[in-house]
Order: C-alpha cells, then structure tokens, then sequence
C-alpha cells in the first residue's frame, strides 16, 4: 500500500508529509486502497451527455424537456411583453389589511347572522312515522327534486309499457347525468373565450343549468306551492330553457358592441404587428 | 483538540456587544435556541435555494402574484368566492369541533320509536344547558350553509369567465369531486341529530342506494352501516363527518388553491 502511494507521489520524495492530526499519511490510510468506484474526471459524463445516451421512456422525456425549454425561450424572446414595476397594491400592508377585512366582515356576518336566526331543532327521529314533508337542507333539494322526476320516467312499449329503471334509479341517473356533463364542461367548451359575451352559446348553457338547480329545488318543496303539479313540472324545464334562450339573445345582441369597444382596448395595449 | 468553544463562537457576548432592542433580542435568543438543537440554519439555506433555483418567488403582491390587470378590477369580488369558501370551512371547523366535545354518536335510550336517543338528547343539552351552546351549535350550522352557498358562487364565477379551460381543466375537475364532498359534508352533518328529519334523509339516503343496480347494496352498507337505520348508520355518518371527510376535504383543498398558484388565475382578456 505504502509502495502505491508513493509510486504516484508526483513529488517523487519518500519522505512522508505530517498530517493535521500530528500522524503520516501511512499511518493514516487504514481502510484499503484508492476509491474504485470514481471514474476520472475527463470521464464522467456530462449530464445532457448522459442524457442523450439514455433510452426508451428517459429519453423521449429528455427530448421532450429539449423541446419544451427551446419552445420557452423563443416564446419569451419574441413576447413584447413588457415587465412592469409595479403591478398592483402590495401585500403590506395594502392587501393584508384588505384581506383581514373581509375575513372579519364573513365571519362577522356568519356569527351575526347565527344570533338572529337560529336553527331549529326538531323532535327525536321516529322510524314509524313518515313525516309528511321530508326535507333536506336546501343545497340538497335539487338532488331531493331530481328523485320527483316520476312523469318523464320512460316506459316501453316493447316491454308492454314497462319502465326500463325504477322510479329512484331514474333520479339517481340523473344525478350521473348532471354532475357527468358539469365534469366535461372543459372538454366541451375550448377555445380561448373568456367572457360571457365572447360565449353567447355557453352563458346560455351555464344560465340554463343553474336556473335548473333552482327549478329541480322547487320541484323538491312541491308540496308548498299552491298550483297544480303538473303546471310545476312543466316550468321546471321550460324556465330554465327561456332564461337560456334570452341570455343568449342578449349576449349576442350585446356582442358587436361590445366587442368592438373590447378590441379598441386591446389593441391599443398590443398593437397588432 | 480542546472541546472548549472559541471566543467567537460566544454568542451571548455578541449579544451583549450588538445593543439590540428587547425585540431584536428576544427573536436572535430564540433563533439561537432553536438553531442549536434543530439546526434551523441548514433548512433555512436550504429554502433559500430552493427559492432561487426553482423561481418559487414569495408574491410581492396578490395581483401581481396572480398577474391580475387593472381593467379587471370590477370582477375582483367575485374572485374572493373561493377564499370565502375556505373561510367558512375554518369557521365551521372551529365551531364543530368544539361541539363535539359534547355530542355523542349514540341512538342508546330509545325504548321505544320516537323516544329521545343520546344522540338527540346530547345536542338539545348543547342548546339548553352548556354556556354559549345554542349560538354554538347556530355558528356551526350557519357556517356550513355560508360555506356550501360560497362554493356553489364560486363554480358559477370559475364558469361563466371561462376560468375553467386549457390548462385548468384538471383544477375544474378537482373542483366537481369538492363540491360533492363538500354536500356530503353537510348532508352527514344534518344526520347526526338523530331527529326525525335527520332520520328520514338517511332513510331516502338507503333507498337511494338500495334502488341503485350492482353496487347499490354494497354502497347502502358501505355508507349506512347496513339497510336498516340505526346505531350503524349513525357512527358512520359520524366517523365521515368527523374524521375522513375532514382531512380529505382539508387536503383537496390545499391541493386545489395550489394547483391556483402554480398556474396563476385565469384572467379573461
Ligand atoms: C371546497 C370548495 C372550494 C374551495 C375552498 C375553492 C377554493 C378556490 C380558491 C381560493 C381559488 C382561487 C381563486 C378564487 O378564489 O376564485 C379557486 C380557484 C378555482 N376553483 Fe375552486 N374552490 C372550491 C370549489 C371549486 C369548485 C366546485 C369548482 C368547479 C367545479 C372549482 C374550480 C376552480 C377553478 C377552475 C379555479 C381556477 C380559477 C382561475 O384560475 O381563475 N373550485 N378555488
């Protein structure tokens, strides 16, 4: 071991270099040889070198990366866009004196509101007697409207009239229905429109539903308006149809002049080249 | 090597030698305190790097944070539906959990149908014998309706300015299966009293569930204890309102407004 290390001692002398700790390097190196497992510098790769040398999946990411960084810098090369000092109020203490306003204005209204209409509390749940109206809290009666949808349930001919679902699975497909359409909005509607202007089609759409979520709810307290059910029923979905109708009528009509103000705007701030 | 620290290394002489202010002083003695034991100093570097090299900045401001223009500031109020939402959460959490230190998930004591259980019992001793327990149990329910109202505002808000598209469609999504929980938040919250309304939401609850194909039944005795209601249903209903959807709800949350912050709001233009 001693022969090694001065073999490549590029001083060449024998004589031994004390240590810090008052030993020689001799007596120092206890735990065998030079380290094996170090490659030479001029060896060791690069890390884009060892990038490019790697395979399958780890490299489609890497080229992938390549091409998304070179799509950045290009992107930010050629924006205009123009950083500016001062974009809003800053968080100290503008915003944070803000913030803490509104909080304490909610909660404030939230305690407020507790102290002069309290909740009701009822009598202990009795499982032999159906109460005549049975309710939800009110976020829960359009869910509680969509089970009364009994009229449009489908019955076959082919099965002799038959329904094909139950009563309550009709309901609960709905459910399905509702909540399928509102998870595939961002799939429906693409594009970069922004405004309800922009998207007379989709306001519409969006009016309709929640102009729906209040029809199924007064479908769900039936029981406390004075006309007929089936008058009820039918405004369920007529309403929300006409609302969607008028909302798109005036977002249209409100459309060219809008956006022409809207494009006046904007091309003053991004001049088209 | 003496173990013996160093005169640079005293750091209560340079304490002594800076003439800070009590405040000053307070905060270096507890950093030093601290540091000692945790060594604070490394995370801390740590952050710091973490800071610079992955551009994470601390916003200078909310607007500019979020890149909000001028021209938009009209639309700002209902840009705050999403925070309000979470305010009520907290206020509807602080509240709960202070009810539950008095109410019990129990149908116990009911001899016979529509006597009292310990259930319903415990939230009338909440209303009539605990100090302040009526506006408690009114702060709690009040929030929660504060809160499902605020949520639902905020989808029609994240809705009708097209905040939803390319490239937040994952958020919009994370959004639906929150506003679901959130329902469920409430409707496992009205089950709890055990009065006779509570009793027959759970009931429609079962028979929807029984009336669903395939996984109706598991899905009646995964979520109501059985197809019957009772002590079952009540401590499931109870173990959901108060634990899993908690920390879930908690958690989706958090992921939800970073999922905002990596990607900035959208701003229509
Ligand atoms: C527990 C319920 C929810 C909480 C606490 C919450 C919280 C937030 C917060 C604080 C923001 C930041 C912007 C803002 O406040 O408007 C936000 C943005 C957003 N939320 Fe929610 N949210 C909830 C439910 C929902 C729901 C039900 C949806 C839609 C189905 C949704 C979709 C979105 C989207 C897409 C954004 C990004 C909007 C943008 O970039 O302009 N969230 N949410």
């Amino acid at each position: 071991m001693t022969d090694q290390h001065t073999s490549t001692d590029p001083t060449g002398t024998d004589e031994q270099e004390p240590l810090t700790d008052g030993g020689t390097d001799g007596e120092a190196r206890t735990d065998g040889g030079p380290p094996a497992t170090i490659p030479p510098d001029d060896e060791t790769p690069t890390w884009s070198e060892r990038k490019e040398r790697s395979q399958g999946l780890s490299r489609l990411t890497y080229e992938y990366f390549e091409r998304a960084r070179r799509e950045d810098q290009d992107l930010r090369q050629e924006s205009t866009y123009v950083e500016r000092d001062v974009l809003g109020f800053p968080a100290w203490p503008h915003e944070t004196i803000r913030n803490l306003a509104i909080t304490s204005f909610f909660v404030g209204i939230i305690i407020l509101v507790s102290a002069t209409i309290p909740m009701y509390f009822e009598n202990p749940a009795n499982a032999s007697s159906t109460p005549s109206i049975i309710l939800p809290d009110w976020y829960l009666y359009w869910s509680f409207g969509l089970l009364k949808l009994n009229p449009i349930n489908p019955g076959l001919a082919v099965l002799d009239g038959n329904l094909v679902f139950s009563h309550e699975f009709f309901g609960i497909l709905g459910h399905g229905l509702i909540i399928g359409v509102i998870a595939l909005v961002p799939f429906l509607n693409k594009g970069n429109a922004r405004r309800p202007v922009e998207q007379p089609f989709w306001s519409a759409v969006g009016v309709m539903g929640a102009l729906l979520s209040v029809t199924l709810a007064a479908l769900a307290i039936q029981n406390f308006f004075p006309f007929e059910l089936e008058l009820l029923f039918t405004l369920v979905f007529i309403l929300p149809f006409l609302g969607g109708v008028v909302t798109y009528a005036v977002l249209k009509t409100m459309r060219e002049g809008y956006m022409y103000d809207l494009n006046k705007r904007y091309y003053r701030l991004r001049p088209p080249q | 090597m003496s173990l013996e620290k160093k005169d640079e290394f005293d750091h209560d002489a340079w304490l002594k030698r800076k003439d800070l202010t009590a405040v000053e002083t307070a905060f270096l003695t507890t950093l030093i305190w601290m540091d000692k034991r945790l060594r604070i100093v490394d995370y801390l570097e740590l952050l710091e790097t973490l800071y610079y090299r992955i551009n994470l900045q601390m916003p200078k401001s909310h607007t500019e944070q979020y890149d909000l223009d001028n021209k938009f500031w009209y639309w700002y109020p209902l840009y705050s539906l999403g925070s309000l939402s979470i305010i009520a959460y907290l206020v509807a959490a602080v509240s709960g959990a202070l009810l539950g230190f008095y109410y019990s998930p129990s149908t116990a004591g009911a001899a016979a149908a529509g006597d009292p259980t310990a259930a319903w019992l415990s939230i009338e001793m909440i209303i009539k014998d605990i100090q302040f327990g009526f506006m408690l149990r009114s702060i709690h329910r009040w929030a929660a309706q504060f809160m499902v109202a605020a949520v639902f505002l905020h989808m029609l808000r994240v809705y009708f300015t097209g905040a939803y598209k390319e490239p937040r469609e994952g958020n919009w999504i994370l959004g639906v299966i929150l506003i679901l929980l959130t329902l469920l938040f409430g409707y496992s919250g009205y089950v709890l009293p055990w009065k006779q309304l509570s009793f027959w939401a759970a009931q429609i609850g079962v028979e929807m569930a029984l009336a669903t194909p395939i996984v109706g039944e598991w899905a009646a005795q995964l979520l109501f204890g059985g197809f019957t209601l009772g002590q079952a249903t009540l401590v499931r209903m109870y173990i959901m309102h108060v634990f899993l959807l908690p920390f879930v709800v908690t958690a989706l949350i958090a992921l939800h407004v970073g999922i905002v912050w990596v990607q900035g709001i959208a701003e229509p233009h």
